[in-house]
């Protein structure tokens, strides 16, 4: 589903080069829940933006779903980020002045769909996540779970085949970091989508299928 | 997306409160401004209605003061003789002291046929007035010795009476007086109405009457059509030959040409200041439309980050924020659009309506011109947000 090749990301200043990124390959199938562990400023978040486009590799190639994705200008990376990918984030990233459902809708806006479609997606999209009775709230009336639980609406609400996760539960207690692991494994189970998710929590990492260490940019299990 | 973004705006509406009030108050001075400028404007498109070049004012105080009429007539004609014998002199006529581009008004009412006619000049000609200054007559003929007779007194009116009066009919051979009056006046022409006050103000309706025989006990002012030829050294001769002739008199000799560029500085002053003081507030606003909109933007490099994360191309941030500022500006327009509209439907001003809705539709293209160009810029930074940096940042 998604394939990394030699992956080398540098960033330059005026007197500092960093090598965030050494040469990372990595094979992530089709269905697989992958976890990403390492120490802070080892390259997982940099690795995560690189797979989601947000972000360019400084060498080396990056094809998911079979599509290289080298060359794509800024309409097509968006198109494809919009249909392929969701993205959850530590976070959470929800616009204050938005409601719930509203916020849900976010990923919809920017695809051939009517205002009915959108409403009744993210309305799906939130009861997926035990938020139904949440649609008119503003997120600042939600505790940080349900707010996380909102993102992954949002994420999901589109239906990408891929979901990347930047430390979902970092900013949760652990009662509710297992509230938003069981959901997503859960959308992995029952949906067969492909979760890559950046975790500092080996309990929540040896839950996924595979665990994959980074260290000062290298990959080393 | 607009229902979203008005949603967006909406929700926010206490942060926008300020960002609308500006917008609205520039509108309103821009409204003020564009409505004078436009009503100047079409002032200024109109005809003069005249010839105001090479004809001089010759400005006495009637010293010559006797009860018997036909000496007070054989002395100013005798006077008009003298002064149309020099040189240079095509035509000369005493008239009343309203002439053209001078402060001096003598205005009265009228009600005719149920409509009333505000601040209508009433101006006292000699038979010599058109020749002198040209005047363009619309319909009918000027005065002349015909005039003396007839049961009715001769009356010219000028194309704004004409219009608030009799319309599209044409007026010459109709009666015209105050609806209670009994003794009517007779509408013998219509002239172009003179833009009596200069380029830019609006002269109102005129009517002309005919001088009789004890005019010359009033009249204090005489115009001469001189030719081009007419200098200083001709201009020192003529006060002579004044001043000769009416002794103890206070003479003076003034250009209409000049008093017209005097009449229309005065009139300019106000535009002048308006103009000065809308151009700086227009800078400030602009300045601080740039400046809450940039910082909006630095404010929201999370959502920015995230709507590019989620799908949105960079045009498409950028045009997302220009469309919040343009929807902004409209709230801002209708408000403003609603107080201004009031001005025609109160006839606020006594202004042509015409002028207000020219005023508001600049006003209108004017503010959305200037939103737009202080948000593009912000915008194509928006644009410019690398995603992974402002979701980070966040």
């Amino acid at each position: 589903m998604i394939r990394l090749q030699n992956i080398e990301k540098v960033y330059r200043t005026d007197t500092v080069e960093t090598l965030a990124l050494n040469s990372v390959s990595l094979d992530i199938a089709k269905g697989e829940f992958l976890s990403i562990m390492g120490p802070s400023g080892c390259g997982k978040s940099t690795l995560l933006n690189i797979m989601g486009l947000l972000d360019a590799p400084s060498k080396g190639q990056i094809r998911i779903d079979d599509q290289k994705t080298e060359g794509m200008n800024d309409k097509q990376l968006a198109a494809f980020r919009n249909k392929k990918l969701g993205f959850i984030f530590q976070s959470y990233h929800l616009i204050n002045d938005l409601q719930v459902l509203d916020n849900v809708e976010l990923p919809l806006l920017y695809r051939d769909t009517t205002a009915k479609q959108r409403r009744e997606l993210a309305a799906e999209a939130l009861e997926k996540v035990g938020l139904a009775n949440r649609l008119k709230h503003f997120p600042t009336q939600l505790s940080g779970g349900q707010r996380q639980r909102v993102a992954i609406a949002r994420a999901i609400v589109g239906k990408p085949e891929i979901i990347l996760a930047d430390e979902p539960t970092g900013n949760l207690d652990s009662a509710m970091g297992n509230e938003i692991m069981e959901i997503l494994l859960n959308l992995n189970r029952n949906d067969g989508t492909t979760i890559v998710m950046v975790t500092h929590d080996e309990n929540m990492a040896h839950k996924t299928h595979r665990l994959v260490r980074l260290f000062d940019g290298a990959q080393v299990q | 997306m607009f229902k979203h973004l008005f949603k967006l705006i909406w929700n926010k509406k206490k942060q926008n409160f300020l960002l609308i009030t500006e917008m609205l108050v520039s509108f309103l001075v821009l409204f003020a401004v564009f409505t004078l400028m436009m009503y100047y404007y079409n002032n200024y498109k109109k005809p003069m209605g005249f010839d105001y070049q090479d004809v001089w004012v010759i400005n006495y105080n009637n010293s010559y003061q006797t009860k018997n009429v036909d000496s007070l007539n054989l002395y100013y004609e005798t006077l008009r003789k003298t002064i149309k014998s020099l040189p240079h002199i095509k035509e000369i006529t005493f008239v009343s002291g309203n002439i053209p581009f001078s402060s001096r008004t003598n205005e009265s009412g009228l009600t005719f046929r149920g409509k009333h006619v505000q601040h209508l000049n009433n101006f006292t000609v000699e038979d010599y007035y058109q020749k002198v200054m040209n005047v363009t007559l619309l319909e009918g003929r000027w005065f002349d010795k015909e005039d003396v007779v007839g049961k009715n007194k001769s009356i010219i009116i000028d194309a704004a009476l004409k219009e608030a009066t009799f319309g599209k009919e044409p007026a010459v051979g109709k009666l015209l007086g105050n609806d209670d009056d009994k003794n009517k006046f007779k509408v013998v022409g219509v002239i172009q109405t003179i833009k009596k006050n200069g380029d830019y103000l609006n002269p109102g309706p005129g009517m002309y009457f005919r001088t009789d025989t004890g005019s010359f006990r009033w009249l204090d002012k005489i115009l001469v059509k001189v030719d081009h030829g007419a200098d200083a050294a001709f201009e020192g001769k003529l006060y002579k030959t004044m001043a000769n002739d009416m002794k103890n008199a206070n003479i003076e000799i003034e250009h209409l040409a000049s008093k017209r560029t005097d009449a229309n500085y005065f009139a300019l002053v106000p535009m002048i200041i308006l103009a000065i003081v809308s151009t700086f507030l227009v800078i400030n606003v602009a300045l601080g439309l740039f400046g809450v909109l940039w910082y909006n933007i630095n404010k929201r490099r999370g959502e920015i980050g995230l709507r590019r994360a989620i799908g949105a191309t960079g045009g498409a941030v950028s045009a997302q924020l220009v469309s919040e500022s343009m929807i902004l500006a409209t709230l801002a327009l209708i408000i403003g659009t609603f107080f201004a509209a009031q001005f025609p439907l109160l006839n606020v001003f006594d202004l042509p309506a015409i002028v207000y809705i020219e005023g508001i539709l600049i006003s209108v293209l004017f503010v959305y011109l200037l939103v737009l160009i202080c948000s593009l810029y912000p915008g194509k930074q928006a644009a410019a947000i690398y995603p992974a940096v402002a979701l980070h940042e966040e």
